[in-house]
């Protein structure tokens, strides 16, 4: 009983300190049963929603384009839309257009923008305003982040009152994949950051770089209804500890990224709930295909059967993850699932490795907390290492240090979200990508991935990517031990958040569908 | 020599020095013994993962990786207290040195010392080490050095007063007089006089190296992963506090009693030279 009337008087204090507490208030005051009681029916409109999330500082921004931290994309997903989005299950969902098909020959993709889509202040959104747009995210002299991936976008032209061509150089049977960004929010034409104008469910009230920002509702948002919220805070946190006694001293309603060790801990408390959710969220060891002993592709097969999956999982991610395969992109409909699983073999992996005249390899594995369960990563793998006769030293390097030389490391670890396989082969597995970490260059790869990209014909470009795939599996420079679980935490009172495939916690950052009870 | 042996015996007989060596022979105990105990005890080694992180199984739960916590506790004050001693060996020889040096000799080489030694004070302890572990790299010997070379500036002010206070002394003048070399009245005539307020000196510095060595652990920049050290352990377990609160407490407490073990001594060496001098005075 002690413990109750502490909590309470902590809401108190905290209710009355940030003056907006009166949900978690009353719903402490009211007792353990209605407070236990997860909402349920139709969703209920108004209160306030106050969020935790990771990192952040001050560089903060609320650039639609050039989202870099947690807090700027969880910005960034309530203030914007684009032309398209993935849904919670990975699927394409249409936002600000309602439709965007492409030519036959996939050099040119036509979207035409939804009806009644308005901005903040009330203007529709024009054709005008998407060609802005992309000429703010591709201009030569500032690139945004989305340009990396768009390079084969030539130009884009209005064809009519709500139509937009996107003529492209190549031909792209993807594009709409590499549209599907959060850092490609459509914006006015006369946009400026002092201003951040958007067509997503809430609007800025406030915003303090490093610290916070408050939101409120979009009242000309396009879904009937939604959002439910009258106003949402979005509060920086730098420590996980702070965060997660943040959520259950009752100072926030939710929050991202809770440390996998503490699930258990945390789902045990009858005012909480856990949200996991399945991701295609990967935290690879990444090798340099160019470089000793990683060239010979026998030292990268028995790197990769020297790892127990399993006890990866176990150990790094609390069994909150499913095993990988060595192989990304896991929810593209062209994922080599028919490829046997691999599983740990130090039989094998010894004679590989004396049969490439390593019999006791010594490697150093460059690691830093670039990610929750990175270094943990590493530390799994240099124990699981021993007993193929591999010795693995760990130099961990402080977030600033290996982002430095990122790119340069012989043998290293990455972090990557759920992306479909051209996409991310895009971003890191061609010589001309932006990540390239392993510095993977097979010209046969290269031809079967140049030949999907132009095949329009759904069987034939997905018979060409199991095909990349099944290279990369005999030969890749990634080792894929496993995706990890998105878990995020809320208070029992929070509803609408569901689990999102996407790899952003707390579903998605999306707050349009999230209410109070 | 003998007044070394009385301000030992007097320190010892007092009750707090007794409390305080029993509290650092346990501590001392477990770090050397533990390393070889602890496989033994739980039937997991250090490195191996006894299951699931965060969870009760074994005498004091899983670490954030699974391991056994208790394995790794046993293990985890070996290096911790190597090299504590060393830096704090270091530290004491070279700070005594230049203090006796700069006391007895005076002049121009006592300024000189003294106001380099005043520059390396104005730099505080950890946040020097932190420097030097950031430039270089989180070596065992560096840390070891680092700790020793910010410790002897503190130990050769203490060395040199004491010094000045004595090298005026009857003794000193007549082995003056036999035209004996400096060295040799340094170590013969000066060292022995001065060992009770070192003696303090080696003792406050060994609680602070102690100190450094897991807090520069815990930081990251210390002892590093997978080794099992009881800074390090802090840090790992930290987050689960609430939950498995052994990984966290094992070596916080082992730490606390050992700096308070060593602090208790140094506390009654302290009060032994204090009551030898009075006795001299008087």
């Amino acid at each position: 009983m002690s413990f109750d009337k502490r909590i309470s008087r902590r809401n108190f204090l905290v209710g009355s300190a940030v003056l907006a507490g009166t949900a978690p208030l009353l719903s402490a005051c009211g007792g353990r049963s209605s407070a236990v009681a997860a909402p349920t029916g139709a969703p209920r409109r108004g209160g306030t929603l106050r969020v935790g999330i990771t990192g952040g500082g001050a560089s903060d921004t609320l650039d639609p384009h050039i989202p870099a931290t947690s807090p700027d994309i969880a910005r960034v997903r309530n203030l914007y839309e684009p032309l398209l989005y993935r849904d919670h299950d990975y699927r394409l969902e249409m936002l600000v257009a309602e439709s965007l098909t492409p030519s036959p020959d996939a050099r040119t993709w036509t979207a035409t923008l939804r009806e009644g889509v308005r901005f903040h202040d009330g203007r529709p959104v024009t054709p005008a305003d998407v060609i802005a747009t992309f000429r703010r995210i591709m201009d030569p002299d500032d690139p945004k982040s989305g340009a990396a991936s768009l390079t084969m976008l030539g130009e884009v032209v209005a064809s009519g009152d709500r139509r937009v061509e996107f003529r492209l150089t190549e031909p792209s049977t993807v594009f709409d994949d590499y549209l599907a960004q959060y850092s490609l929010g459509i914006v006015p034409a006369d946009f400026s950051v002092d201003r951040p104008i958007g067509t997503g469910p809430f609007r800025t009230q406030d915003f303090t770089p490093g610290l916070q920002s408050t939101f409120v509702r979009n009242e000309h948002y396009w879904r009937p209804g939604q959002p439910y919220l009258d106003e949402l805070v979005l509060i920086n946190f730098a420590e996980d500890d702070a965060r997660i006694n943040a959520l259950l001293s009752s100072q926030v309603d939710a929050i991202d990224q809770v440390p996998v060790a503490l699930v258990e801990v945390l789902r045990s408390d009858e005012r909480l709930r856990v949200l996991s959710a399945q991701t295609g969220t990967w935290l690879p060891f990444t090798m340099r295909v160019d470089r000793p002993p990683f060239d010979d592709v026998r030292v990268r097969q028995a790197l990769r059967l020297v790892v127990d999956r399993e006890q990866m999982i176990n150990q790094v991610l609390s069994g909150q993850g499913r095993i990988g395969n060595d192989l990304y992109g896991p929810f593209d409909p062209a994922y080599a699932s028919e490829l046997p699983q691999r599983r740990q073999d130090i039989a094998e992996a010894r004679r590989l490795l004396t049969e490439a005249g390593h019999p006791n390899l010594d490697v150093e594995l460059v690691t830093a907390p670039i990610q929750a369960g990175a270094v943990e990563a590493a530390q799994v793998f240099q124990q699981q290492a021993k007993a193929a006769g591999v010795n693995v030293r760990l130099r961990r390097l402080d977030t600033t240090a290996f982002w430095e030389n990122y790119l340069s490391w012989d043998f290293a670890q990455s972090f990557w979200y759920t992306r479909n396989y051209l996409p991310q082969v895009a971003s890191g597995s061609l010589p001309q990508s932006p990540y390239n970490e392993t510095h993977w260059s097979d010209p046969e790869f290269l031809g079967l991935v140049r030949r999907a990209d132009r095949t329009v014909d759904r069987a034939e470009r997905e018979d060409l990517l199991k095909r990349a795939q099944r290279i990369e599996y005999e030969r890749g420079g990634n080792i894929i031990w496993g995706f990890m679980n998105q878990v995020d935490a809320h208070q029992v009172y929070v509803a609408g958040l569901l689990p999102d495939r996407t790899g952003l916690p707390l579903s998605g950052y999306s707050f349009r569908e999230a209410w109070l009870g | 020599m003998s007044t070394r042996s009385t301000v030992f015996r007097r320190a010892l007989s007092l009750p707090q020095a007794k409390i305080g060596l029993t509290l650092t022979a346990v501590v001392v105990l477990l770090a050397v013994l533990g390393p070889w105990l602890g496989p033994w005890l739980t039937g997991h080694d250090t490195t191996g993962f006894a299951g699931k992180p965060f969870q009760s199984d074994g005498v004091a739960g899983t670490d954030g990786l699974g391991r056994d916590v208790f394995t790794r506790f046993l293990a985890g004050g070996a290096t911790l207290l190597l090299y504590a001693v060393l830096a704090t060996a270091i530290g004491v020889v070279l700070g005594t040195a230049l203090g006796m040096l700069a006391g007895y000799t005076g002049g121009r080489l006592d300024s000189v010392i003294m106001r380099g030694n005043d520059v390396l004070l104005s730099f505080p302890q950890l946040v020097f080490a932190l420097l030097a572990i950031a430039m270089l790299g989180p070596q065992g010997w560096l840390l070891v050095l680092v700790i020793g070379i910010t410790h002897a500036p503190r130990v050769a002010r203490v060395a040199r007063q004491a010094t000045v206070a004595v090298k005026d002394s009857d003794y000193i003048r007549a082995a003056q007089l036999y035209a004996m070399p400096r060295r040799r009245i340094l170590l013969r005539e000066v060292l022995p006089n001065i060992t009770g307020p070192l003696m303090v000196e080696l003792g406050l510095r060994l609680t602070y190296s102690i100190g450094y060595v897991a807090s520069l652990s815990f930081l990251g920049l210390g002892i590093q992963p997978p080794s099992a050290d009881w800074g390090l352990m802090i840090n790992e377990n930290r987050i689960a506090l609430v939950v498995e609160p052994w990984g966290v407490l094992l070596p916080v407490l082992a730490i606390a009693v050992l700096t308070v073990g060593t602090n208790l001594v140094t506390d009654s060496l302290a009060s032994a030279a204090a009551g030898r001098e009075k006795e001299v005075t008087a």
